[in-house]
């Protein structure tokens, strides 16, 4: 028999393969643990102990301040608040996008998903450059003599619905994906058997689409919720204080002799984890399966010009609300000489040189590639070997390392930021000396879980026998997936591989808290502190947030292309 | 409720889906419309539910205009083929729901659907909802669901397509007692001729849009207007060939055959046009070769032969020409493979049918 050229590799070989696979496995379990599990462990404890002995005067402490009781409250409402505005704005988007058929319906809805592209904080610059009390809206209205004295839009009253806007403008894309994804799967036939009953529209929605699409909802709400629970990059730059995430940014730095932060961080736990299993338990819990689908081809209706017009209109006047800090940011970063005009006199692109010129801005660039890329590295390789072992069932209670390898999703960053100040403080990986290694593990741990979706969804669409196939060869199964399977869901990894580097340039809370030294500061929390300095900050600031969301919409842009109708899939806790 | 299509056309931008359809179905009728897929029949049914509009031509109810009406106004009771039960409700919220929205009174409600469960024998499953339920079941719920409201008109699109072979015998022998008991004017969408064959009052053959023709089964099995019907119902030999003229009852076509005689024709023909023979495998008979003049009689070679013990399948070929024939009961003939044999035609077997006019060649 002639000799073959097909590659057989050596039992040691296949070995040191097979070793390496599930090492890496292991290695996901460690770093799970002991950078997500025991930090969020050791805040729990700090909070009932002090020293060795048992207490609950931390949080006697917590309730009796009515300041931080306020800030609790302040928060859930902001939350909810969020989530109701972010549903009337995405519920009509969603409904239009899987119900009818429009001239230019691709580029509008792909518009609409513009707003993911910035964190809203960046956008809180521009929108009170706008909004302040001589800023270009009162200008603007006084100009027109329709005021006299300039209003007070973003005073102590209005924060609270400055911050909520802010987060709706950003977050309602999220709502959107989730709900187009749910409707789209209620098959048409269902409401067209209850046409033929003489139920009215409206009704059909109510009795059926919506128990229908429920689940999906509220995967994508519970998101917005818990995002907007804990964003704190929007109510610091509003000069929000009555919420959570700012009262623990403000507690970080004197921890060891405030413990009631503990406390606080402990009860943001409590209630993320809580509304989580609320949303998952009574509400998310009910999913059908969907019967076999009719030979139905009048699911989506064509419009006629006025409806045509109407939903123009709608689309339009979102994407141009949700667009608006963005341009203002824009404007700003362009501006010259900019005061006490509605709109600037004269424009240049001298901020945009400063940035370059100027050692902070450009030296948070380069982290937040660097810090970035990294991490995303680290997802790529970490999330592709757990959607592995997840899809394959390589191991037993793969069920549990689901779970387990979701927990990022539901875990607010400032959380995660805050159980590492206080578990590697004066340690090696001390943030304080060097935040680095804490940075990256944290945007990778965040980000993991969108990673390890993208990846299963292709997985589970590439069948075993190709592997097999391999497998009969004598190829091990390390080696197998390097060959065979990566290839064949690598549209899935990059489309993945890019969100996950987008979310960790956009990152507020981590980057916030981690980055002490502003040598190491990353993007976001340069924009921060330039926007705090005096003179010309703001412009820089915003000239910087214009280059970061450069980057971030060609990532997201690359990922939508790739991913196509599936993106939503990324958005579901 | 006796429902009539005049003259309606649907048409997907320059695609026509039906065209110019004329079609009675009589009150209380069990009517089948039957073809090939994409024959146009699923979308005559949604028109007639009123899912699908009208491009043109009109549906009369009873000698009503229902064109325009909206689906919910017209009183149909609709079974989708993949049943579109609600999954997020159990079976008796599933038949409720349709009752409740019209406001009936509670008792009356009550009696519809204990009468609706009993002839669809789903009493012991109300509480289960719909993904625990089997095909056969799930497909009962549907038509339970469709039959609660009373409605004139009962539809039914591709019924029993999702099950299989043992349920669907089962649930053929339901709908028909249950259509017999209720006696609800039903359409019925299928593209298996078995059903229609055993269950229809009349069938509707669609082929491209058109309808091609109607009858009740046997009617349809005898008398095929067109090769496309004699080919779809049942399996049949064509043979093309010319029309010759009338010699006392028997008209005499030229083929590649020879010359054969029919008494039955449908359509009028001239002399020198072109036609189709069209006779049952099962009407062909062996000739005995003592008798060489038989009418219809034609020298043919045996080319292939399956014996499945009750009857036998041959199959006769000279030149082009291929006969399919069934013989049961057949006399120990002796023939194999590769043997020439006589093939004889009956004449009050053999229907001479014009070519399909407006699908080009028969089948």
């Amino acid at each position: 028999m002639a000799t073959t050229s097909v590659e057989t590799s050596s039992p040691l070989k296949r070995l040191m393969s097979n070793l390496l696979g599930y090492g890496t496995v292991a290695v996901t379990i460690i770093m799970i643990g002991v950078f997500l599990l025991l930090p969020m462990s050791k805040v729990m404890i700090k909070a009932f102990y002090n020293g060795d002995t048992f207490t609950l005067d931390y949080f006697r402490l917590l309730f009796d301040n009515h300041l931080m009781v306020e800030a609790m409250i302040n928060s859930c409402w902001v939350a909810f608040a969020t989530t109701i505005v972010c549903t009337l704005v995405a519920l009509p988007l969603a409904v239009i996008g899987s119900k009818f058929d429009f001239p230019g319906k691709g580029l509008l809805l792909g518009l609409l998903l513009v707003p993911m592209v910035m964190p809203p904080f960046v956008g809180a610059i521009g929108f009170q450059r706008f909004f302040a009390r001589y800023g270009s809206v009162n200008l603007m209205l006084i100009n027109a003599k329709i005021i006299e004295t300039p209003i007070d839009w973003l005073g102590d009253a209005n924060k609270f619905w400055a911050v909520v806007i802010l987060g709706v403008m950003h977050l309602y894309p999220i709502m959107y994906l989730n709900l187009a994804a749910a409707l789209a799967n209620v098959d048409p036939s269902l409401e067209e058997m209850a046409t033929t009953l003489g139920v009215k529209k409206w009704r059909q929605f109510k009795d059926i689409v919506w128990p229908l699409a429920r689940p999906g909802y509220f995967a994508g709400a519970i998101i917005v919720f818990i995002w907007s629970l804990t964003d704190l990059g929007t109510p610091l730059l509003i000069g929000y204080q009555d919420v959570i995430p700012v009262r623990i940014f403000n507690m970080v730095s004197d921890i060891n002799e405030n413990p009631m932060g503990f406390a606080l961080v402990f009860m943001v736990i409590m209630l993320t984890v809580g509304f989580f299993l609320l949303s998952k338990s009574t509400l998310n819990g009910k999913k059908y399966d969907m019967m076999a689908r009719g030979h139905v081809t009048s699911a989506v209706r064509k419009t006629g010009p006025l409806g045509t017009i109407v939903i123009y209109a709608t689309l339009l006047s979102v994407i141009l609300f949700a667009l608006f800090p963005h341009v203002s940011v824009l404007i700003t970063s362009l501006s010259h000489n900019w005061f006490m005009t509605p709109l600037p006199v004269e424009y240049t692109l001298e901020h945009y040189a400063k940035v370059f010129n100027q050692d902070l801005p450009l030296r948070g660039i380069e982290n937040s590639l660097f810090l970035a890329s990294l991490s995303t590295l680290t997802d790529v390789i970490l999330g592709c070997l757990v959607a592995y072992v997840i899809v394959r069932k390589l191991l037993p209670m793969t069920g549990l390392l689901d779970s387990i390898v979701m927990i990022p999703l539901a875990l607010p960053g400032i959380v995660l930021a805050f159980g590492y100040v206080i578990t590697f403080s004066g340690t090696f990986l001390d943030p304080m000396e060097n935040p680095v290694p804490l940075l990256v593990i944290a945007y990778a741990i965040r980000r993991l879980p969108y990673m390890v979706r993208s990846a299963s969804a292709g997985l589970q669409q590439t069948s075993t026998s190709l592997e097999e196939a391999s497998a009969t060869f004598g190829a091990s199964r390390f080696y197998t997936l390097r060959k065979i399977t990566l290839p064949l869901v690598l549209a899935n990894v990059i489309a993945g591989s890019l969100l996950c580097f987008a979310y960790a340039m956009l990152d507020v809370s981590d980057s916030m808290i981690l980055a002490m030294k502003d040598q190491f500061y990353p993007i976001t929390k340069v924009i921060y502190a330039l926007y705090l300095e005096q003179g010309s900050g703001e412009f820089v600031a915003s000239a910087l947030g214009m280059i970061s969301m450069g980057i971030l919409t060609i990532c997201i842009m690359g990922a939508s292309v790739v991913l196509g109708k599936k993106m939503g899939e990324l958005f579901k806790s | 409720m006796e429902v009539v299509f005049k003259n309606v056309t649907k048409r997907y931008g320059k695609t026509v889906a039906v065209g110019n359809l004329n079609l009675t179905v009589k009150s209380g009728a069990l009517h089948f419309l039957l073809g090939p897929s994409g024959c146009g029949k699923t979308t005559t049914l949604r028109m007639l539910a009123g899912l699908e509009s009208v491009t043109e031509g009109q549906i009369l109810f009873d000698g009503k205009d229902v064109t325009r009406l909206p689906a919910a106004d017209r009183g149909i009771g609709m079974v989708f083929q993949n049943y579109a039960l609600w999954p997020h409700m159990t079976v008796l919220k599933n038949i409720e729901y349709g009752l409740k929205l019209r406001k009936l009174p509670k008792s009356e409600i009550e009696s519809r659907i204990k009468e609706v469960l009993h002839i669809t024998q789903l009493t012991r499953f109300v509480d289960r909802l719909p993904g625990q339920l089997s095909g056969g079941q799930q497909q009962r719920v549907a038509l339970a669901r469709a039959l609660a409201i009373r409605p004139n008109v009962l539809l039914l699109d591709e019924p029993l397509s999702n099950l299989d072979a043992k349920l669907r015998h089962e649930m053929r022998d339901n709908i028909s007692r249950i259509h017999k008991k209720t006696g609800i004017t039903t359409v019925y969408v299928t593209h298996d001729q078995k059903e229609a064959l055993s269950m229809g009052s009349d069938i509707s053959i669609m082929h491209s849009g058109i309808l091609v023709q109607t009858a009740p089964p046997r009617e349809l099995y005898k008398n095929p207007e067109s090769p496309f019907v004699a080919g779809f119902i049942g399996e049949t030999n064509i043979i093309h060939g010319t029309y010759k003229g009338k010699d006392g009852n028997d008209h005499l076509v030229d083929t590649a055959l020879g010359v054969i005689r029919s008494e039955r024709k449908f359509g009028d023909f001239k002399a020198g046009s072109g036609v189709f023979i069209s006779i049952r495998p099962e009407s062909v008979e062996l000739a005995l070769k003592q008798s060489p003049n038989e009418t219809n009689c034609f020298e043919m070679t045996l080319s292939h032969l399956t014996y499945l013990g009750d009857s036998e399948q041959l199959q006769f070929t000279k030149g082009d020409t291929v006969i399919k024939a069934n013989l049961f009961n057949a006399l120990d003939h002796g023939l194999s493979d590769g043997d020439g044999a006589r093939v004889r035609f009956p004449k009050d077997a053999t229907l001479v049918l014009p070519p399909d006019m407006q699908l080009g060649a028969g089948t």
